[in-house]
């Protein structure tokens, strides 16, 4: 006989997901492994010459480069004999400034700071957060992607998507040689929905450098590290490597920050035994010693493998508070989608969305999570509701604020049109009245009429080999109309030249002021402390189209 | 209400000393000849008729209309050296010695020309170059393009690819 | 490389294959084939060289296709993948040569390694896992001309469309890409199974040893 009640378990969506027992041998394990080195730190005439129980002469190129670039050293040796419990309350506690600590983690070798963050829980790690947190204002970002790779759909869920409230857009490709055309699709769809949005285009490295350096992107986050050596030759780099990529990016005045997370050197098959936190901490410890502002981690991509084993999303939540405590900005992942479970999902975002990052999402799926070619999101555009009615619940400001129907229509609608004179005006591929029609309206690519691939991807060639820059995006603009747009295309073009938003936890305001940990950090010290949500931006929270109000009875 | 925006003007006030008392803790001797910090950032908003493109234009000249008209090309929407050097000085006046190092080895880069740089950058992938090939690189950078900083990093990463086993083999 | 090595091989592969099976989450055995399963009979023929015929599609195998495990994370059978891909390529008339690589278990540096050792420039990468990837030789190794990155997605219809479309990239053609599936659920479910199989896969990786050609029969 089969229990009924075990029957209607097993059908629950939380048992669609994968789940394995650890494996420490193999790293498949989350943290607080018995294989994780222990720490330690030695440095004769400024040098480091033993790093978590290696001998220099042992080092690997990680070691090398954490070693030489990674680790303040005026104390380091001090800190590392410290009691890595005090340490880790120091962290939690409000009465100790967020540089006061800042000092201290950033002395600590990766051991070291992955043994203190090992000691503390969940909550513990929220406090922590909102401490570390290196910009006060928390912000969000999401995908813009379709399965058609439809420049037209591209725009007009970005300009939504500004008018929602991210702060910062991205986009990436189904097929590599589209990448032109979602850059700018994206780029323009933003702009048009609110003026200083960030925007990116995630796809190989050299690629997507090349598209910032014309100008058809603000940023770049897909600048990926590994925490093996192993696993760093299979990703197509090495630390040298990326952080020149580092300085590439920065010499364009444009805004970078690394990509790393729990699970991808096990999910690639090289974690030489150690838990996926340590090696996460190597990889953050690379992002700083290149001199990155900052780094998207949480997992990422590779949620899937944490979430498996036990205490993953403790981990995830780990390596967020680990990359703060660096001092580097924290687009913190709860972006890939790694459970059938709603309850999951959302226990899982709590996490950061409650103390506040710089990115909650990196990013949240502004289209149906079928259009989403980041292999889906923990949330999506159907999600939308939930979002700001739980921000509504708890009074957490999560970056996204309540939209009217009306306004939504009329930004997609305005964004279609501004990419099709763009298009027109480039002498690229033709975007119909029809499809304009249709991306205003569309809730996904199914409703998006089917576009001529082949002529696409011979466009967007020729128009790469023609040298077609951001400038002649907004000229453009200009031409067919969208003076508006087009100022905005300029002012995040004027941005690389000032240089601003290359410090730590960037973003602009729709007047393309800079907001950064520079100008606005965090200072956080207990309640009515930090950043707090204004009367004004709780009356925009509160306001949402479902609630009745007394006097309309 | 008047209240509590008291307590909070006197956070504050009270947060920002703290922090500046933090920072003078461990701050390093001024940057020659530099006075760029904290106070001075945003530059753009601050000071744009201090900051200058690579192509020597004065950022608060930049206008729409001298794109349409085609006064202002793609090229005078780079960043120069100087301004980069400024950056790093504002860096450093936070505490944030790491992303200065990043911003002074992008002044440096602002020089070598898209296609170049990133060929370059293919360059310092595992596999990619001999030795001899990435410390010539080096050496054309640093006599081409005055990249003393680069230069040395590429040789540094050409010695450890060597120590590795991570350069090309035929 | 003897008949009883092979047996030897075969059967613990299949012990393991068991062992797999049984971690894997509940649900139906997607994609698995109806009709009699053949058995690949994969041999090495020396060092791999670049090949001078324009009509060929190189495809590069993943150290554990075919051997060390005998099918996809969805239970399609590698004998029946290689069948497709290799049916896809005749179908624009062209010719494929099979290798194996075990410098990497990467998928775009085993496409990368096929496209560049193909004589019409395009190659095919894959993991026993099935993730696959279309390469042309003058591209940077992590880009691609076609990926498909998602394995559980991959159904034998989608192998031969892989082959077919490697193919007529090899002759200068600009295919529409195969349609992408994407299908979200697919992480949740199979991305701590996929590292599994993935780990097992870099396990026998040998670093030293140069990429092999292979000579591949169905029995």
């Amino acid at each position: 006989m089969k229990s009924k009640r075990f029957e209607a378990l097993d059908a629950r969506p939380v048992n669609q997901d994968g789940y394995v027992t650890e494996w420490p041998e193999v790293g498949l394990m989350a943290m607080n492994s018995p294989n994780d080195p222990k720490p330690s730190i030695r440095i004769e005439a400024g040098k480091v010459v033993e790093l978590d129980g290696k001998q220099r002469a042992d080092f690997d190129m990680i070691d090398t480069f954490i070693a030489d670039y990674g680790i303040r050293l005026d104390n380091a040796e001090a800190v590392c004999k410290m009691d890595s419990l005090d340490l880790a309350r120091k962290l939690v506690d409000i009465n100790v400034p967020r540089a006061e600590v800042v000092k201290l983690t950033t002395s600590m070798t990766p051991a070291k700071i992955t043994e203190v963050v090992g000691t503390m829980t969940v909550l513990e790690m929220m406090m922590a957060v909102a401490k570390m947190r290196a910009r006060l204002t928390p912000a969000n970002q999401c995908h813009v992607t379709n399965l058609k790779d439809n420049p037209v759909q591209i725009a007009a869920d970005a300009a939504e998507a500004s008018l929602r409230g991210f702060a910062e857009e991205e986009t990436t490709v189904g097929i590599g040689r589209y990448a032109p055309f979602n850059a700018m699709a994206i780029m323009v769809g933003a702009q048009v929905g609110r003026p200083g949005i960030l925007t990116q285009c995630a796809v190989e490295e050299a690629t997507e450098l090349n598209l910032g350096m014309r100008g058809f992107t603000a940023y770049a986050e897909t600048v990926s590290v590994y925490g093996t050596e192993a696993v760093f030759m299979d990703g197509d780099d090495t630390p040298w490597s990326k952080a020149f990529l580092a300085s590439c990016y920065a010499s364009r005045g444009l805004k970078m920050r690394f990509t790393s997370g729990t699970g991808s050197e096990v999910q690639m098959g090289y974690a030489e035994g150690k838990s996926m936190l340590y090696l996460e901490s190597r990889c953050i410890y690379i992002t700083k010693a290149a001199g990155s502002q900052g780094i998207q981690n949480g997992s990422v991509s590779c949620v899937g493998v944490p979430a498996a084993v036990p205490g993953g999303i403790r981990a995830i939540l780990a390596e967020n508070l680990i990359a703060m405590a660096l001092d580097l900005e924290c687009a913190s992942s709860n972006d890939q989608t790694f459970t059938h479970s709603d309850l999951r999902r959302v226990a899982r975002s709590l996490m950061q969305f409650v103390p506040g990052t710089d990115f909650i999402c990196s990013g949240y799926s502004a289209t149906p999570n079928y259009d989403n070619m980041f292999a889906g999101s923990n949330w999506d555009a159907d999600d939308y509701d939930d979002w700001l009615i739980i921000q509504r619940d708890l009074k957490v400001d999560g970056g996204l604020v309540p939209v009217l129907e009306a306004d939504v229509v009329a930004a997609r609608n305005k964004a279609a049109k501004a990419l099709q004179a763009v298009f027109k005006n480039l002498g690229l591929t033709e975007i119909t009245d029809a499809e304009v029609e249709a991306a205003t309206y569309a809730r996904g690519s199914q409703d998006m009429p089917a576009r001529n691939v082949v002529e696409d991807l011979k466009s967007a060639e020729d128009m790469m080999k023609r040298g077609t820059t951001g400038v002649d995006i907004v000229k453009a603009l200009s031409k067919g109309g969208y003076e508006d747009v087009a100022a905005a295309v300029f002012g995040m073009l004027k941005q690389r030249v000032a240089g601003d938003y290359l410090h730590t936890s960037a973003i602009l305001t729709r007047d393309f002021e800079v907001i950064s940990a520079v100008n606005q950090p965090n200072d956080y010290r207990g309640p009515q402390t930090g950043y707090q949500i204004s009367d004004e931006k709780w009356a925009i929270l509160q306001n949402i189209r479902q609630a009745i109000s007394p006097e309309s009875i | 209400m008047d209240q509590e925006q008291l307590i909070r003007q006197i956070m504050a006030e009270v947060m920002a000393n703290l922090g500046k008392d933090s920072v003078t803790f461990q701050k390093k001797s001024p940057t020659p000849g530099g006075s760029i910090g904290r106070d001075q950032y945003p530059l753009g908003e601050k000071m744009p008729d201090k900051v200058k493109s690579a192509t020597g234009k004065v950022l608060a000249d930049f206008t729409l209309d001298k794109v349409k008209s085609g006064e202002l090309k793609a090229e005078d929407f780079r960043i120069a050296p100087e301004t980069l050097e400024m950056q790093a000085q504002v860096a450093e006046s936070v505490d944030r010695d790491n992303l200065a190092r990043n911003m002074r080895r992008a002044a440096e880069l602002i020089a070598v020309p898209d296609d170049q740089l990133l060929s370059v950058y293919n360059a310092l992938r595992p596999y990619r170059s001999t030795k001899a090939e990435l410390y010539g690189i080096a050496d054309e950078l640093e006599q081409k393009y005055q990249c003393k900083v680069n230069a040395a990093f590429i040789r540094e990463a050409a010695d450890v690819y060597e120590k590795r086993g991570r350069l090309k083999v035929d | 490389m003897d008949e009883k090595t092979l047996k030897g091989i075969i059967e613990e592969v299949m012990k393991e294959m068991a062992l797999v099976g049984a971690a894997a989450p509940a649900g139906k055995p997607a994609g698995r084939s109806e009709h009699g399963t053949t058995t690949l009979m994969i041999s090495e023929g020396g060092q791999a060289e670049r090949g001078t015929n324009p009509r060929e599609v190189v495809i590069a195998l993943a150290p554990a296709f075919g051997g060390k495990q005998t099918q996809t994370i969805i239970g399609l059978p590698h004998d029946q993948v290689l069948k497709e891909i290799c049916a896809g390529i005749e179908e624009e008339g062209l010719s494929h040569r099979i290798i194996r690589s075990f410098k990497t278990a990467d998928v775009g540096f085993i496409a990368h390694e096929a496209a560049k050792l193909s004589g019409s420039g395009i190659g095919i990468g894959i993991q026993s896992r099935g993730t696959t990837v279309i390469h042309q030789k003058d591209l940077p190794p992590l880009s691609n001309l076609e990926l498909f990155s998602q394995s559980p997605l991959i159904d034998l219809e989608t192998f031969r469309a892989i082959g077919k479309n490697a193919a007529k990239y090899a002759k200068g053609e600009s295919p529409s890409p195969v349609p992408v599936r994407n299908d979200q659920m697919a992480r949740p479910k199979y991305q701590a199974i996929a590292a599994l199989l993935h780990i097992k896969e870099t396990q026998l990786l040998d670093p030293q040893k140069k990429t092999q050609e292979l000579r591949v029969d169905y029995r």
